[in-house]
């Protein structure tokens, strides 16, 4: 009597959940939902039926020992499958992509430790005994009027690189983007869009704002000023020629066609 | 003077070849934690410390709470609830310290430099405080738990202001080892003048230690012990229950069962609480902390976090409702019409007030008010006195909670970094308010509200009708592991979030984590760290349980049970 029951909910609640779920569907694909959203409403409308199952459902039969031990550790296995299974579906940050940017961050700082010292000198130590061997290959080599050719070593990229180059970089790295909305792109209002800056600041003014946040305030963001949004650490995080790399990208923002809100000078 | 002049020589000798020998102290080998590496190594330890920590600062606020209950109210089955915590907090006393030895063991081991730094910045308080506040709460704990026989009577009161003291040293030990945590998330805010380095190395121990985050995390760690120790308490009783063989048993543990879920939720109430004042320091002390965790790599953990509170939420009024069921009477209990429109009400008008007057603006606080007193004041109005039952209340109940899951689940764009969100993957701009902090308020707060009047209404059916301990819904003591384990495992995840807010710091901003593994880790590889830490910890809270508790046993009741009785009565 009792499984009749249940089976009857459970066939009656999956139907109201399935239609409910279709009409969410429809709504949120005429109101331009995408597709994963749509998904995640017909889910939530069947967890509602699950719900509603479970509220109507029978009382559960006792379990006694070996059968009690048995269903505790299945129960153990079922959470413990659900939620990692639930962390494994959603979207996954890849690590790569974080760790490229980590080097590339701590790289001075490293080489500034006793640690990133002794790397450096194993690293130069090592690229002179290849550079050895290998001269040492070519000499082995030499028959009548054979040349050594002596390879160039790579100039440091930082060198080769332009300046702006280098600030957008930094632009990146310090993930400015999060508040500051760039080329149409980040953002989300937390920081003035940026675009015509280079027409509204000159570079040491600029500057002067990445160092002490507290210097000028963007129009219209008193509240975001008072409570002290932009953090207050770069001076201490970025080394100078990051910051002239910085202040040289924002330099050469200048789209006239975005409106980039005016800076007030505040100290 | 020649042997004068050889006695030197040989002297000196003798002496460069000590100082050398002493100098050349061989290096220790580098250490690699077997299969996890080092910064995994360490996540296991410290989770597993902190849960073990948790428990025994949790559970003895639950247990003199409850004799103190007991004591007033004359009820011996609170005394032995609270017996019965204690007996198994003990035993588990001594694996907080292992696995706290442990931790700093394996600490030393696989950051050496790191540890000794922050141990050198805070020596007072890892080597004089800490260690003497431990030994002192040992001393009482012991005490307390010896004694509980041999001061009965007369002396019970004593006995409870010992179970005080017992807490009051618990919680100055949480507050003194949340410093240096707290400070390794919020050094502090360098002063005009001087680089955070700079004003670093002349703070005192008390400007580091009063950080920005450090009473946040102290208020969100003591909810979060009363919530732990309540459903570690439920899952006593569910073991208890499931092993007991005589209705006298059963009706105890399912009363336990219940007692445990209740105090367990009400600390629940007030945690989404303390944990956005947690967020909301972070943010206020480095406004980038805010997109790391909320719209980039970490913002698939808070999706994850919305599922499981939204679970523990519709599990805790799950088992309110399982526990109604079996209250004789309970179909005359009633509610007024207007207190189900204010709650479908909620999302809605909430979301708008936070949206109008975001926190702490106190204009919302208007809407709040309304909401809660305008259905009382209303429902006495001629017309609008139509009355709804307790159960057709509890499953509009529990549409909402399932809106409100809805709504906190539902993220600004379905990708790892909001940085990536395209047209394809993020709200359309006509809804994008449901991603952003007003709805996600408006969601804890209905989840709050409707267990509360969930609550009421249990109270009413208790007092108007008849409860028959021992006969709940066998489903019910799986749900109460459930909380537990779900619970168990949010905190876990939580402190993920919470240490991984350093990003490639071990002290944010200002120790660089130079070692190959300060990246964000997927979700899905901390998802198998927390289940296994929390795996870990459940066999061994069980074992601690089967051994202490022995269920099946038969021990006997000092209550008489298993009759029927009127709800509410002694």
């Amino acid at each position: 009597m009792a499984e009749q029951s249940l089976t009857k909910s459970i066939l009656k609640k999956g139907v109201i959940g399935i239609v409910v779920g279709v009409i969410l569907v429809v709504v949120a694909r005429a109101t331009h939902f995408p597709e994963v959203f749509q998904f995640m409403f017909f889910l939530y409308a069947m967890l509602g039926a699950l719900v509603f199952i479970l509220l109507d459902a029978p009382a559960m039969p006792r379990l006694e020992g070996a059968k009690a031990v048995v269903g505790l550790i299945v129960f153990y296995g079922l959470l413990s499958g659900a939620y990692i299974g639930g962390a494994s579906i959603l979207p996954q940050y890849d690590p790569e992509i974080e760790k490229g940017k980590i080097d590339k961050v701590l790289k001075r700082r490293k080489a500034m430790t006793k640690q990133g010292k002794a790397d450096e000198l194993i690293a130069r130590a090592k690229e002179l005994n290849d550079r050895a061997a290998y001269l040492e290959k070519q000499l082995a080599s030499l028959g009548g009027g054979a040349k050594v050719v002596v390879e160039e070593a790579a100039a440091p990229a930082a060198a080769s690189g332009d300046l702006v180059a280098l600030g957008k970089e930094q632009w990146e790295l310090q993930e400015c983007y999060n508040c500051h909305k760039l080329f149409g792109q980040g953002g989300k209002k937390r920081g003035p869009v940026l675009d015509n800056i280079g027409n509204l600041m000159t570079p040491e003014q600029l500057r002067e704002k990445i160092l002490d946040p507290k210097s000028w305030m963007a129009e219209g963001f008193d509240k975001p000023y008072k409570k002290g949004k932009m953090p207050d650490k770069y001076k201490d995080l970025m080394f100078d020629e990051e910051i002239d790399a910085l202040v040289a990208f924002l330099a050469t923002l200048k789209d006239a066609s975005v409106n980039t809100p005016k800076p007030i000078k505040m100290k | 003077m020649t042997l004068r002049r050889s006695f030197l020589i040989m002297t000196g000798f003798l002496l460069a070849g000590a100082t050398a020998a002493y100098a050349q102290i061989p290096d220790a080998p580098q250490i690699d934690f077997p299969y996890a590496g080092n910064r995994t190594g360490v996540w296991i330890v410290a989770q597993l410390h902190i849960l073990f920590a948790a428990f025994i600062l949790g559970a003895p606020i639950f247990a003199v709470v409850s004799e103190w209950i007991g004591y007033k109210n004359q009820d011996p089955k609170y005394d032995r609830l609270a017996k019965e915590v204690i007996k198994v907090t003990v035993i588990l006393y001594s694996m907080t310290a292992l696995t706290g030895g442990l931790f700093i063991f394996v600490l030393l081991a696989t950051y050496p430099d790191f540890t000794t730094w922050l141990i050198k910045h805070f020596f007072l308080i890892f080597a004089i405080i800490y260690p003497l506040l431990f030994i002192l709460e040992t001393i009482i704990l012991y005490t307390y738990f010896y004694s509980w026989d041999s001061m009965k009577g007369g002396k019970k009161a004593r006995h409870i202001a010992l179970g005080v003291l017992l807490n009051i040293v618990g919680t100055v030990t949480l507050f003194a080892i949340d410093g240096p945590t707290s400070f390794m998330n919020t050094p502090a805010k360098a002063v005009e003048g001087l680089s955070l380095v700079e004003y670093i190395q002349t703070a005192g121990l008390w400007e580091k230690m009063a950080n920005f985050s450090w009473m946040p995390l102290n208020l969100h760690r003591l909810v979060g012990n009363v919530t732990f120790g309540g459903f570690i308490a439920g899952l006593i009783a569910a073991y208890m229950y499931m092993g007991s063989k005589t209705d006298e048993d059963r009706s105890y543990y399912d009363w336990m069962g219940f007692v445990g879920n209740m105090i367990g939720v009400g600390a629940l109430l007030l945690l989404p609480f303390m944990g956005y004042l947690l967020a909301y320091e972070l943010c206020d002390y480095d406004a980038s902390i805010c997109p790391y965790m909320m719209a980039d790599q970490l913002s698939m953990f808070f999706e994850m976090q919305g599922a499981m509170v939204g679970l523990v939420f519709l599990a805790s009024n799950y088992y309110i409702w399982l526990s109604m069921r079996r209250i004789q009477g309970v179909e005359q209990v009633r509610m007024s019409g207007m207190v189900m429109i204010a709650v479908l009400l909620i999302p809605a008008v909430m979301g708008l007030a936070w949206k109008l007057f975001p926190p702490p603006e106190w204009q919302s606080l208007l809407f709040l008010a309304a909401l809660v007193v305008l259905p009382p004041i209303l429902s006495r109005l001629p017309g609008l006195r139509f009355t709804i039952s307790a159960f057709t209340m509890i499953k509009v109940g529990f549409l909402m909670i399932v809106v409100a899951d809805a709504i906190w689940m539902t993220p600004h764009g379905f990708v790892a970094t909001q940085a990536m969100a395209t047209e394809h993957n993020e709200l359309p701009s006509w809804a994008s308010e449901l991603a952003l902090m007003p709805a996600k308020n408006a969601a804890a707060f209905t989840l709050v509200f409707l267990t509360i009047v969930n609550y009421i209404l249990y109270n009413r059916a208790i007092r108007q009708g008849t409860i028959i301990w021992g006969k709940i819904d066998f489903a019910s003591q799986f749900v109460l592991i459930f909380l537990a384990f779900s619970a168990i495992w949010t905190m876990g995840l939580m402190g993920t979030v919470r240490s991984l807010t350093r990003k490639y710091f071990h002290v944010y901003n200002l120790v660089p984590d130079f070692t190959t593994e300060a990246f964000t880790p997927t979700l899905t590889y901390s998802a198998w760290w927390i289940t296994g830490v929390t795996i870990v910890f459940f066999a061994v809270v069980s074992f601690a349980i089967m051994v202490t508790l022995r269920p099946g046993s038969g021990q006997k009741s000092s209550a008489p049970q298993g009759v029927p009785v009127p709800a509410g009565g002694k």
